[in-house]
């Protein structure tokens, strides 16, 4: 009778773990490119789930680093071998996006297609639509705010192929601040801010390109907060798009508790 | 050298071919206008398609002639010489001299309109003559009276029959064929058969336009949704049919539903690569049905391809059985779908345009495009990897207020955008970055046209893309523009 239970109750288990799908081992993990990183994550980016990116203060407008930290992740998940041949969808609400700056962070302009959506709810659509195609790796999309119902659409879509998607919390210029998601079916959730760069002793101008990450929820209950720099460039100029990110310090849980400070600072 | 000659002109002795200034000599008034061949073809071809109210095979004889085989429509006119004569009416309303004849074939037609008769009276109607016996019979009398210039001969075969005493078509019928066809070859044989019905001939008849259309007409009006959508299946089923017959695939397609009303409905789609799937094409088609208004209902339905392509036949079988998964083959599903619901210039890839100016420097095409070679774009058709270029772009640079900077010529130490003070800590450049003078006259290149870019980064780690526009100039404040944001 007690062994008929453990029997039971392991054959319920894995029923919930293949209906979550939390990490599906044919679906891998991406490496961020430091193991302090990756073991926050349980080893990596979850790849076929969905993944909520915004920023903090000014960046909730014009979102250019979560977009940057975005389009790194992006450039390093087409850049896998198993991606060879696919593309990415970036799907924007504001027509601002300069494809030479994607270039420089390594997401070549010839993998990319850019949508403009009219709405909010056909952003999401497209978005939807994207991840359940074949021949698309990842999808990023600029949405306002995802509820929970369209989250959980999301989910599926990204079930249904393997696809990754990237959503960057972006106001609307000049609407209601966006970030501020309650319940979501994300797989992590990141907050994204610029730092100050620090250029190597002699460099002339500006160092690489510096965020601040935080990692505010997580499937499995991990949590964080690092200062982390852009991957160096090779010889030739171009991205290391292996180790998209270079972890600089990791920061205390003192920036969690004030976020608030951070943001009026900016 | 004259091409034609007006009537009144050849009342005075003129004729196509003399030199203008024997022209000129007999008659100094003369008006002379240059020849368009290439006008008068094209108005040959308009009058070919007009005249397709009269029968809807038509074939232009170039340089000045039209046949239209009137088989089995002539009765709509109440028979060959009603029909003949509305024709000549309606030319001779619209200005156009014309000669008109009907015969049993294209030859002797062409002959009969030629002949000093069609000028002088009118339309003329050559009676049937009997089928069976036209290989042994004379030709009819109205033929053989007419000189051999009515047979389309060449002119060096007509100069020599002339030269042998023969100038009428009896003359040349009555002669032994044998010798006939050993002394001027095939071809006056073969104009004189054509002529007399003796030997088949293949006129070239225009077609319509667009033979790409399919059209279903419904006993009942319908305006139920699914019906709606069944209809778009039904008639995109006919029309694909055709395509795959003809190894074609149709990129453009053009759904009409009539309306009971009569108001026109009519919904557009464009697809990436040729297709003639009716099924990807109903589904494509359906999203948009239910934002369409069908009235009182819908009594037919008609689906018209354009931009039709070459698409090699089995290939529609074998993508709906093995679906590409590698490859820009496996988007294009999506990339149709996207482009009927955001309708287009909503879905692009990006490609580089060899230009300095950034807003040029980025050239947009349709997502399934294949990449230019390097020919169209210029040698340096790639973003170069050591020139910073933001992630976003400004629509339109935007002006920074309150610039502090220490000298003109440096870049800015704070500035205020959006309502926010940025106080810079780094900056790297400038690069400086010209108006494309040979894209207008040297002349209009000014030195304000100039741009400084400075890539800086303030307290907080963003990074701006800011230039100083214009040269520095004592009498000119300096103005500073922020045009785009690293991540």
């Amino acid at each position: 009778m007690d062994g008929n239970r453990r029997n039971r109750l392991a054959a319920l288990r894995a029923d919930i773990r293949r209906l979550e799908r939390v990490a599906g081992p044919a679906r891998g993990r991406l490496s961020l490119g430091d193991p302090r990183l990756d073991s926050a994550l349980g080893g990596g980016l979850a790849l076929g789930q969905w993944h909520e990116i915004g920023g903090e203060g000014v960046e909730a407008e014009t979102c250019a680093a979560p977009a940057a930290f975005a389009a790194r992740l992006a450039a390093a998940l087409l850049a896998r071998p198993d991606q060879r041949g696919r593309s990415a969808v970036w799907i924007l609400r504001r027509d601002d996006l300069f494809p030479p700056g994607l270039a420089e962070l390594g997401l070549p302009a010839d993998r990319l297609v850019g949508v403009c959506a009219r709405d909010e709810a056909e952003a999401l659509a497209v978005a939807e639509d994207a991840l359940a195609s074949p021949g698309v790796g990842v999808v990023l999309a600029e949405v306002g705010a995802v509820d929970l119902t369209a989250g959980r659409r999301l989910q599926l879509a990204c079930e249904s192929r393997g696809g990754t998607g990237l959503v960057i919390l972006r106001r609307p210029f000049g609407g209601a601040a966006a970030g501020t998601s309650g319940g979501t079916a994300a797989a992590t959730c990141w907050r994204v801010s610029p730092a100050a760069s620090a250029p190597g002793p002699g460099d002339f101008g500006l160092g690489p390109p510096r965020w601040r990450l935080r990692l505010v929820r997580g499937r499995g209950g991990r949590t964080g907060a690092w200062s982390v720099e852009a991957g160096a460039r090779g010889d030739e100029g171009e991205a290391d798009v292996a180790h998209p990110l270079r972890l600089v310090a990791e920061l205390g849980d003192r920036d969690l508790a004030a976020p608030a400070a951070l943001s009026a600072a900016g | 050298m004259l091409t034609a000659v007006s009537p009144q002109a050849a009342a005075a002795g003129l004729f196509p071919g003399q030199r203008v200034t024997d022209a000129q000599a007999l008659r100094p008034d003369l008006v002379l206008a240059e020849a368009e061949p290439e006008a008068d073809a094209r108005a040959l071809e308009a009058l070919a398609d007009w005249c397709v109210r009269y029968s809807p095979a038509v074939a232009p004889d170039p340089p000045d002639g039209l046949f239209l085989d009137i088989g089995g429509v002539a009765h709509l006119w109440g028979g060959e010489a009603e029909m003949a004569a509305d024709l000549a009416a309606r030319l001779a309303r619209d200005g156009l001299t014309a000669r008109i004849a009907a015969a049993d074939t294209a030859g002797a037609a062409w002959a009969l309109a030629r002949s000093p008769a069609a000028a002088a009276a009118g339309p003329q109607v050559l009676a049937p003559w009997d089928p069976d016996r036209r290989e042994a019979s004379p030709p009819p009398p109205e033929l053989a009276g007419l000189p051999l210039t009515a047979l389309r001969l060449e002119p060096a075969a007509a100069a020599q029959l002339s030269r042998l005493g023969l100038r009428r078509i009896g003359q040349l019928a009555a002669l032994p064929r044998g010798p006939l066809a050993r002394r001027f070859g095939g071809r006056v044989l073969l104009a004189l058969d054509q002529a007399l019905g003796r030997a088949p001939e293949a006129l070239a008849f225009r077609r319509p336009p667009t033979p790409w259309f399919a059209r279903l007409d419904l006993a009942e009006p319908v305006s139920a949704p699914d019906d709606l959508a069944r209809l778009c299946r039904d008639v995109a089923l006919h029309l694909c049919a055709r395509l795959e017959t003809a190894g074609r695939g149709a990129r453009r397609l053009r759904l009409d539903f009539h309306r009971v009303d009569g108001a026109p409905v009519c919904l557009e789609l464009g697809l990436s690569r040729p297709a003639r799937d009716p099924d990807r094409i109903a589904r494509l088609f359906l999203p948009r049905l239910e934002t369409l208004d069908p009235g009182f209902g819908i009594e037919a339905v008609s689906l018209q391809a354009a931009e039709v392509e070459v698409l090699s036949p089995g290939q529609a079988d074998l993508a709906s059985l093995l679906e590409p998964v590698e490859g820009p083959e496996a988007l294009a599903p999506l990339i149709d779908r996207l482009n009927a619901r955001l309708g287009p210039g909503r879905v692009w890839r990006s490609r580089p345009r060899a230009s300095h100016v950034p807003e040029r420097s980025v050239r947009r095409t349709a997502a399934l495009e294949a990449p230019a070679g390097p020919a169209r774009d210029g040698p340096a058709a790639s973003w170069p990897a050591w020139r910073p270029r933001p992630l976003r772009l400004l629509p339109r640079p935007e002006v920074l207020e309150a610039v502090i900077a220490l000298t003109p010529d440096e870049p800015p130490r704070q500035f205020r955008w959006r309502r926010r003070v940025h106080r810079i800590r780094l900056a790297e450049g400038p690069e400086r970055i010209g108006a494309e003078w040979w894209r207008s006259g040297i002349e209009a290149v000014r030195t304000d046209q100039v741009r400084d870019y400075y890539r800086v980064e303030d307290q907080d780690g963003a990074r701006f893309w800011v230039f100083r526009s214009g040269l520095h100039d004592h009498d000119r404040p300096v103005r500073w523009w922020l045009h785009g944001l690293f991540g």
